[in-house]
């Protein structure tokens, strides 16, 4: 292979100098010409009828611009199953639901307009507890389910309010339970917790009068398919709807979909053509945007004396919260590899996603697996204690190697987990006792190791399309449609384009991407972008260079063949003294203003869609990501508060494009991880009401939580991927709070099944463990 | 109430007319266009718009405008020493301090806050300097790393100019 210039080094990243001087323009800093403000009128009930809505008050308030309710908007949205309205109709189903949006020349009018609006409502029964919405007799929270336009894989449930029924079927698990020398079965819980991205939700709408054209610019992680969505929503041709992205301050899964869009182009729609600015507020965004679906996890296995895994069945319940979102997939995609990396010839899987009366549930940095860790990865450490064996013994002998097949029927390779365990176990110098710094507090505390090892799918079949534009100064624009979210694609996908091109990375220019102008991609989810848009940017790449290598072939007396490129350059292999900038070669060929353009898509493709009955699939996902974690504790016995001393994390990136942005990317998920585990909950009480939304109340880790944290790359390469490239903003956190649990439990010889590991719970527990001893 | 009031922002002296109860954080982002002062909560709670005061780090989320007659306000826009970055800026670009960059503008102004008073800061000090300042992506290693390198460089033109 050639060798490689900028990829798998450690370039500074392009867009960090616009933000170190506050030049970077996010959608919440967007200013339009004559915009107005909307302000939004949230629900606060969380089931109810809605009997009546007067506006009249607001509609007369000096100032209001446009008031608009379920019936000005009588517009249905959803990804994969259409069940929310853009504002409420008829009815609410949780705490913080839109009800009615008010624009106005100013944001303080329009709330004070918006506090006018009357809404009268007849209480229904709340459901909060995802187990007691699944059952059978439960009141049904969307009375016309049935009728609901679905994707074609979504499978509900025989009760109301199951939106999803996954169901995975290998082998004959009661068989398995019957063959197993020791049969374990657990029962794990993961609370509500949130994105908190830093930049709040917002958007901006503008509806063309002449044309009819909607504009949208908003920070969205899929314009794609946030347009996709609004088109069918709306009943109009995609060509007519245009997405702008501004820079995005963060999302983790919270800003794709549809979140403060609809209720900007509901009022858009009454404004005769000014645009409408709706920005949420912190609390706002905390009860009205996205949440992360919190799960109730059941898990049985059975296993030989010597630690062979022969079944495991698991049934998993996914709080959804009031509408499907993403739920549908979370469900499917976290509970197809729900069982762990482990060959398990025996396996059945039920999840369940679960429609509930609390704000909307749905994506997630990590995707429903690290709920399905926190589960396995415990039960993982418990059914190694019965056998008195070593954790990392007992997963070495267990997980997927090269040439497995899993149990859902695909062949695996480039499999790097075995690494990833031995790399992380070493990093905390698994086996030996805590080593404590002399000087430091020991007494009351009580320490330990524990590690905890994932693999992750990525959405599939998925397309990335790109474009490459290069100039006769020599410069390049990459069209492409990853959206900038901090985790760093401008940089990898502007490294792409430099290795291809051999133009220095300083002379690449990521465009803006507009939806009009930018060739299509999927989503800027699942981990998915360094490798499909990365595959996308390298054929674009390919495909200018390949025309500059024609218009240079006369111009040099060479064939095409003969000719490389390097620092800007094409010339002679042989002779390279024989040289021409690549913008020469363009300036003669076309002219000062002469451009070549690159194109090419990638897709991955499926040969078989994943079976419905069964949950096979002979390729569930272009390629997987695989990690381990480590963690080591110090519990302090009186208080029950566990401090992480030392967290190593091992990452399987089949090849790190950017090894400093990797390590970037694992440190970040890792910290999120640690926040989970240790203490982020968004509380919401029986009544349906977040209880915490601030972030004086909901705990976001801080500088001063966090242990040394031991990033590594593992290099496992994947013939498919760029020069070899996986994925990686997603598992950072997915091992993570499995990782610490078991250390925990290895501190204080017992097992917490509920996150988070706040202090008053691992107190509980060690005063469990007291009684159980004295008795 | 609107209430005149002269303000020395960036270095430059600037007369307004405000209403009183305008926050600071309104006052540059809505009224002057200084939009690199982020809001992240509004409450006071994330640190995201943290500005300097008379040479004082504060959440200019609560701070009423009507309080500002006389005062000297430094943003993001204006921690450039003429048209180099300042080194914390310089640091946080090398070392990979920024991925979103929302929360950046005011960990840079809160870092700069920190160096001020302590040239030499230990890495406790660091972390208690920024513990009011959250980021969600970075997990704070490289931002930490990025304000000791300031620390170091801001040292070294000292003494190189003394």
């Amino acid at each position: 292979m050639e060798q490689l210039t900028v990829v798998g080094k450690p370039v500074t990243r392009v867009d960090a100098l616009e933000k170190v001087t506050g030049e970077a323009v996010y959608g919440y800093d967007l200013v339009l010409p004559d915009m107005v403000y909307g302000k939004v009128l949230f629900s606060p009930k969380a089931h109810a009828k809605i009997k009546r809505i007067d506006t009249e008050k607001a509609r007369k308030f000096p100032g209001v611009v446009a008031v608009v309710t379920g019936k000005d908007a009588p517009w249905i949205h959803g990804e994969s199953i259409r069940d929310k309205p853009f504002l409420a109709q008829d009815k609410v189903r949780y705490i913080g639901e839109p009800v009615a949006a008010v624009a106005a020349i100013d944001e303080d009018t329009a709330q004070a307009a918006a506090r006018l609006i009357e809404v009268e409502y007849e209480e229904l029964p709340v459901y909060v507890d995802p187990e007691a919405a699944a059952r059978p007799d439960a009141v049904a929270i969307h009375e016309n389910f049935a009728s609901y336009r679905k994707m074609n894989f979504i499978t509900p449930g025989a009760a109301p309010n199951v939106c999803e029924h996954f169901k995975l079927r290998t082998g004959d698990v009661e068989q398995g339970f019957r063959e197993s020398d020791i049969v374990l079965e657990e029962r794990y819980t993961v609370p509500t917790i949130q994105h908190a991205a830093m930049e709040p939700h917002s958007a901006h709408a503008q509806v063309d009068p002449a044309t009819g054209c909607v504009t949208i610019w908003v920070a969205n992680d899929a314009p794609f398919r946030a347009l996709h969505e609004i088109s069918e929503a709306l009943g109009m041709p995609k060509e007519k709807i245009r997405f702008i992205n501004p820079l995005q301050g963060g999302g983790f899964g919270s800003k794709g979909g549809l979140k403060v869009e609809p209720i900007a182009v509901a009022l858009a729609y009454h404004t005769k053509g000014r645009p409408v600015r709706v920005k949420f507020n912190r609390e706002e965004t905390f009860i009205s945007t996205l949440v992360r679906n919190e799960a109730v996890v059941y898990i049985k296995s059975g296993m030989k004396k010597d630690g062979t895994l022969r079944a495991r069945a698991m049934t998993i319940y996914w709080g959804g919260g009031a509408y499907a979102e993403k739920s549908p997939t979370v469900c499917i995609r976290g509970s197809l590899p729900g069982p762990g990396p482990y060959r398990i010839p025996h396996v059945k899987v039920d999840g369940y996603a679960v429609y509930t009366n609390k704000p909307v549930s749905g994506s997630f940095r990590g995707y429903g697996i690290p709920k399905v860790a926190w589960a396995c990865e415990q039960h993982t450490d418990e059914l190694a204690k019965k056998i008195g064996m070593d954790p990392l013994a007992f997963r070495l002998k267990n997980v997927f190697v090269d040439g497995d097949v899993s149990y859902w029927g695909e062949e695996l390779h480039s499999v790097g987990l075995k690494e990833t365990l031995t790399k992380a176990a070493e990093a905390i110098e698994w086996g030996k006792k805590v080593e404590v710094l002399p000087g430091s507090r020991v007494k009351g505390l009580k320490f330990g190791k524990g590690l905890a090892c994932i693999q992750k799918p990525t959405r599939s079949p998925t397309t990335s399309s790109a474009g490459v534009i290069v100039n006769a100064r020599g410069e390049v624009a990459v069209l492409a449609g990853t959206v900038e979210i901090g985790q760093g694609c401008n940089t990898i996908l502007s490294q792409v384009a430099a290795e291809e091109l051999k133009i220095p990375i300083e002379k690449i220019h990521m465009a803006q991407l507009d939806t009009d102008a930018i060739p299509f991609d999927a989503s800027t989810t699942s981990s998915r972008s360094t490798y499909h848009m990365g595959n996308a940017v390298r054929g674009a790449a390919i495909d200018a260079r390949d025309k500059i290598a024609a218009m240079a072939s006369p111009m040099l007396e060479a064939k095409k063949e003969e000719l490389a490129f390097a620092d800007g350059k094409v010339f002679l292999k042989n002779q390279p003294q024989m040289a021409l900038a690549v913008g020469d070669v363009i300036r003669r060929k076309l002219g000062a203003e002469g451009t070549v353009r690159g194109d090419a898509s990638y897709t991955y493709e499926i040969a078989k869609d994943l079976d419905l009955e069964t949950g096979h699939s002979d390729h569930a996902s272009a390629f997987y990501m695989y990690a381990t974690q480590a963690a080591v504790i110090a519990v302090d016995e009186e208080t029950g508060r566990a401090r992480l001393l030392r967290m190593s994390a091992a990452h399987d990136v089949g090849k790190a494009i950017n090894p400093a942005n990797c390590a970037a990317q694992i440190e970040g998920g890792l910290a999120m991880g640690i926040g989970s585990a240790l203490h982020e909950h968004l509380v919401i009480d029986e009544q349906g009401k977040v209880r915490n939304p601030s972030f004086l109340d909901y705990h976001l880790v801080t500088a001063l939580d966090l242990p040394e944290m031991v990033p590594i790359i593992v290099e496992c390469a994947e013939p498919e991927g760029p020069y070899g490239a996986k994925g990686l903003g997603e598992p950072g956190l997915a091992p993570t709070p499995a990782a610490i649990g078991n250390a925990v439990a290895d501190a204080i010889g017992v097992r917490v099944y509920d996150l988070p590991l706040s202090p008053e719970r691992i107190f509980r527990a060690i005063q469990q463990k007291k009684k159980k001893t004295a008795a | 109430m609107n209430k005149k009031i002269c303000i020395t922002l960036n270095g430059k002296k600037t007369d307004l007319d405000v209403p009183t109860h305008r926050l600071l954080l309104d006052l540059l982002r809505d009224e002057i266009g200084l939009t690199g002062t982020k809001e992240g909560c509004g409450t006071g709670d994330c640190g995201a718009c943290t500005v300097l005061l008379n040479g004082k780090p504060v959440n200019s989320c609560l701070i009423f405008s009507g309080e500002l007659d006389g005062a000297d306000i430094v943003t993001i826009e204006g921690l450039k020493i003429g048209p180099e970055l300042h080194p914390v800026q310089q640091a946080f670009v090398q070392d990979g301090g920024v991925q979103c960059g929302y929360c950046t503008s005011g960990m840079l102004m809160m870092s700069k806050a920190l160096l001020d008073e302590n040239p030499d800061p230990s890495e406790e000090e660091i972390r208690f300097a920024l513990s009011g300042n959250l980021c969600r992506c970075t997990g704070y290693a490289k931002i930490v790393k990025a304000v000791q390198d300031a620390a170091a460089e801001l040292r070294a033109r000292r003494s190189n100019a003394g």
